[in-house]
């Protein structure tokens, strides 16, 4: 093959682009190996790793400042939302991909629409409900919202799947008489079960980054979520130790990353959720 | 509402039919009845909360009727949010059409190892929000940040990212940019792996350089999906408030206080619920015409067709 050097300009390119998106995680997570006199003495900062050091910033954000139980309470609550998101919202995707019935077109929008809705104009009253039911403080507080907020998306996402699947498939099992029931449960679910661990992971991530709704509902801190706690520790509000807030970065960034590899394939349709037709 | 079943006949199952607007409604119901009580229910309830003048301090709060609104239209503070956040939508849609329809163009070369780049463009998204933010305020920090010292390695001044309040807001945009130019990428590149090839082929043979055949025939052919990808990140961009909560926290001198941050401000911070109703408000009437034009695309294409 002959050299072009146009080709290599691209690769090139192809090469800065893939430095430019993943360079800052790299600098974040060299950063939380830090002494915090060092992020200012050396810079760039040296690419020498002290491993007391490390251990030393970890410890401090996973116990001393909370970051490990912030993460268990997250994954109560959004684990717990998400179940029930899924529960709610993938019979909805199915009567709305198969069953046809009045206003189901505006009805649907309508759902998704709420994908939109910018959490500061409901986060007041659903802390006040919260407060009302005398749930305020406690994980069932913030499941309730949470669930709201992650099943348009999980809706969205399901009846993708649903209106994938070939339509002989039901209608043959109708024929052999076979329920809207029997059929989502027997034959539907099976079918897409690739789409419920999309819509149940991509509902999750949806509240996993949530903090709003957390700030009203949540007082104690032990009782914090993984993104209110990045969110108290690292605020711009107030001068941060960067050792520690690139640590809690990391911390907080490390089960998104796992949950990415689960859904590789998955990840592109769960980011465009509602763009069906 | 009522339901009219214009699918399959009845069918029997242990000897009973199965009514089909009980289907719909067993089907469905659980679903619409949480998004009335935990949903709906609230939007209204704001709504009410708006014409109120409640705080936190407690009580059901005074009817103070279209007072907030009025105070709203001579508060420079919610027209300085206004601007900033009209400037950082527009501003940000712009640049990360732009920059998303040229990685299009660019990964359509289909260079070899590049999916692995693929990939790696899709994890900002999946990141907090509020830890992009923290995690460039680190890079951009004035005296020890990566991306200064870089910069001033080409004999360059770098800008005053977040201390200025004319940059903060660019900086903002640019930041937002990083992390969600990719989906207004992977929208564009899934419509130009769709398109068909013998159009391209028939410019080519009619003999139209590589620049009139993008302006002529791609462009056109991928604007359904850059609409598309332009109106998500629109909305997406105006009611965001994390990112700016971990990056700037609304500074410097407000400059990167927008209306969705100024609502978090006036709602949490100050804790004047109906104010901050009221605000949530206003920005969910420029939020309607913004799903108006939503929904009319999303009906009419999708964007990987």
């Amino acid at each position: 093959m002959k050299f072009k050097p146009g080709r290599a300009v691209a690769y090139l390119a192809l090469i800065l682009i893939g430095l430019l998106g993943i360079a800052p995680f790299v600098y974040l997570a060299v950063l939380s190996t830090k002494k915090r006199i060092e992020i200012t003495a050396q810079v760039p900062p040296a690419l020498t790793f002290n491993w007391t050091q490390i251990a030393k910033n970890y410890t401090e954000v996973l116990f001393g400042q909370g970051m490990l139980s912030f993460t268990i309470n997250s994954l109560i609550v959004v684990g717990a939302a998400t179940a029930i998101a899924i529960v709610i919202g993938t019979p909805a995707a199915y009567a709305f991909s198969r069953l046809r019935f009045k206003n189901s077109g505006s009805l649907a929008s309508t759902i998704l629409s709420m994908r939109f809705m910018p959490p500061i104009a409901v986060a007041i009253p659903l802390f006040l409900m919260v407060k009302t039911a005398g749930l305020s403080d406690t994980y069932f507080g913030l499941i309730l919202p949470y669930v709201a907020f992650s099943l348009p998306l999980v809706v969205w996402i399901m009846i993708g799947f649903f209106d994938e699947v070939p339509r002989e498939i039901d209608e043959a099992a109708m024929i052999d008489g076979g329920t809207h029931f029997v059929i989502l449960w027997r034959i539907m679910l099976p079918i897409v079960r690739p789409g419920l661990l999309t819509a149940a992971l991509f509902g999750a991530l949806f509240i996993w980054n949530e903090f709003l709704v957390a700030l009203y509902v949540i007082n104690s801190r032990g009782l914090q979520t993984i993104s209110l706690g990045a969110a108290t520790l690292v605020s711009a509000q107030r001068p941060i130790d960067w050792n520690i807030a690139a640590a809690v970065g990391v911390v907080t960034v490390i089960p998104i990353l796992i949950f990415s590899l689960f859904v590789q394939r998955y990840i592109v349709r769960g980011l465009t959720a509602g763009a069906v037709k | 509402m009522s339901f009219a079943m214009t699918s399959a006949p009845a069918k029997f199952v242990f000897g009973k039919p199965e009514n089909p607007r009980r289907t719909v409604w067993f089907l469905l119901g659980p679903c619409i009845a949480y998004l009335i009580v935990f949903s709906i229910y609230p939007l209204f309830h704001s709504l009410r909360l708006s014409f109120t003048d409640l705080t936190a301090a407690g009580g059901t709060g005074n009817w103070i009727g279209l007072k907030n609104y009025a105070d709203l239209l001579v508060d420079p503070l919610f027209w300085n949010a206004a601007r900033n956040s009209a400037i950082m939508v527009t501003l940000a849609v712009a640049l990360q059409v732009v920059l998303g329809v040229a990685l299009a163009m660019f990964f359509n070369l289909h260079l070899r190892g590049s999916w692995i780049v693929r990939g790696i463009l899709l994890l900002p998204m999946l990141i907090p929000p509020i830890v992009v933010g923290v995690m460039w305020r680190a890079l951009l920090n004035p005296d020890w940040g990566l991306v200064d010292w870089i910069i001033s390695r080409f004999g360059l001044t770098p800008p005053d990212w977040l201390g200025s309040v004319d940059m903060a807001i660019v900086t903002l945009v640019l930041v937002d940019s990083w992390q969600w130019t990719p989906f207004v990428f992977i929208i564009v590149f899934a419509r130009l792996q769709a398109l068909p090839q013998d159009v391209f082929e028939a410019a080519n043979v009619d003999g139209a350089g590589s620049w009139v055949t993008f302006r002529r025939i791609t462009l056109p052919m991928l604007m359904p999906a850059i609409v598309f990808a332009s109106v998500f990140r629109a909305v997406d961009a105006f009611r965001s408030f994390d990112l700016i909560y971990g990056l700037s926290y609304g500074g410097p001198a407000r400059g990167t206080t927008t209306l969705s941050f100024f609502a978090f401000q006036n709602g949490f911070q100050f804790q004047n619920y109906g104010y901050a109703a009221a605000v949530a408000y206003s920005m969910l009437i420029i939020l309607a015409g913004g799903t108006t034009v939503i929904l009319r695309y999303v009906h009419i294409r999708g964007p990987g067709q």
